[in-house]
């Protein structure tokens, strides 16, 4: 076999073990993620929380800054799309409510600055 | 001829391997979209932890916390919950939010009492009533559980005041017992230590491990200090640390016990 022949199998052999133990064997591990990288059931659970959180103290504010830490989509949308994945996985009635109350409280809210992520 | 060709692939290998691994590492890694709360960040934890205490105050669901709580895989969710009230106590965080850890902390730091009935006994189910809810099922929702908190009305009065003279503490002590009517420790109960040039807040229940209504402030010698419960009758003046004295005849700095209670109500 001639040069160029070996080093493209040595190549092909060593890229296909290079992805091989980087992808499978040792990922690049993900110790500090965000919010916004959770599981879809965790992060409805967050957004729950969140409403549970808003009806014991009623401060949209807080309730607005908890929800920034999900991501840049308006904090309606945010809920609303906790409130569909609730439907689609039998969350109780109160559930629904609590996040229902959330995402009415936070249309009738007049538009503010910007909210930083934390 | 052939250790040529062993160089060759040999080569190809490494330059391969090198290649891949900056492939999988660096231009396409393995993302994780899926993560689970254990994986956040530290102050992102926090953020979390204290959502879970403030939930808490709402429903009132002991055993959803708890599988909350675990998703955080935390080694002791009480002490965790316990030294995060403490901190943003200390950073000026809104009270309330301070409040709920250190009420859910007490709360976990219970021992459970044999015979009580457990939350999921308590679920009653509710019939479906939300219109907009096409696919939602009957499902059971929870009997909020009441939080140990003080009578609402009922002010604290001091009904002993012990000097405790121990040379395990470190440090002088004023320690605070509240208690209810019934003689049980109460959590997220407001005190107010002022001195000459200020004062500091503090709650109870931030150490469930020495019960619900315990709490406890260190005094700097010769500072003279007056406590005040903000749900308290009157404020208990000219604490300052005792002279205590040791086996051997050294003085040391003793602390105070104080405990209040609350009245029965007719």
């Amino acid at each position: 076999m001639r040069f160029s022949s070996r080093l493209f199998v040595g190549l092909f052999i060593g890229l296909l073990l290079g992805v091989l133990y980087g992808w499978l064997i040792r990922p690049v591990e993900y110790v500090d993620t965000a919010p916004d990288s959770l599981r879809a059931d965790y992060y409805s659970e967050y957004v729950l929380m969140v409403s549970e959180a808003y009806s014991a103290d009623v401060d949209l504010e807080l309730a607005r800054v908890r929800l920034a830490a999900l991501g840049p989509r308006p904090p309606v949308n945010i809920v609303i799309s906790a409130i569909d994945y609730g439907l689609e996985h039998g969350y109780s009635q109160l559930d629904l409510e609590t996040l229902n109350r959330l995402v009415v409280d936070l249309r009738a809210m007049p538009p503010s600055a910007e909210i930083d992520t934390p | 001829m052939r250790t040529r060709s062993g160089l060759a692939l040999a080569l190809g290998v490494m330059i391969g391997l090198a290649a891949g691994l900056y492939y999988s590492w660096v231009v396409n890694p393995v993302e994780y979209i899926d993560a689970s709360p254990a994986s956040l960040r530290q102050n992102f934890k926090d953020d979390y932890l204290a959502l879970i205490a403030s939930a808490y105050t709402h429903t009132g669901d002991l055993q959803r916390t708890r599988a909350r709580l675990a998703s955080l895989q935390l080694d002791d969710p009480a002490s965790a919950l316990s030294r995060l009230a403490q901190s943003r106590l200390a950073a000026g965080r809104p009270e309330a939010e301070a409040l709920a850890l250190a009420q859910l902390a007490a709360v976990l730091g219970q021992r459970p009492v044999p015979g009580v009935a457990t939350e999921a006994a308590q679920d009653t189910p509710t019939p479906a009533v939300l219109t907009a809810s096409p696919t939602a099922s009957p499902t059971v929702t929870r009997t909020p559980t009441p939080l140990p908190t003080a009578t609402p009305g009922a002010p604290f009065s001091l009904i002993e005041q012990e000097q405790l003279c121990d040379t395990r503490l470190d440090e002088a002590q004023i320690q605070v017992l509240a208690l209810d009517a019934s003689g049980e420790g109460v959590a997220g109960v407001e005190l107010l230590a002022i001195w000459d040039t200020g004062q500091d807040r503090f709650f109870t229940g931030l150490k469930p491990e020495l019960g619900l209504g315990y709490a406890d402030f260190t005094m700097r010698p010769g500072v003279t200090y007056t406590l005040q419960l903000r749900d308290g009758d009157r404020p208990v003046s000219d604490l300052s640390a005792p002279e205590c004295v040791d086996d051997s005849g050294e003085t040391y700095s003793g602390s105070w016990l104080l405990t209040f209670q609350q009245p029965s109500l007719p």
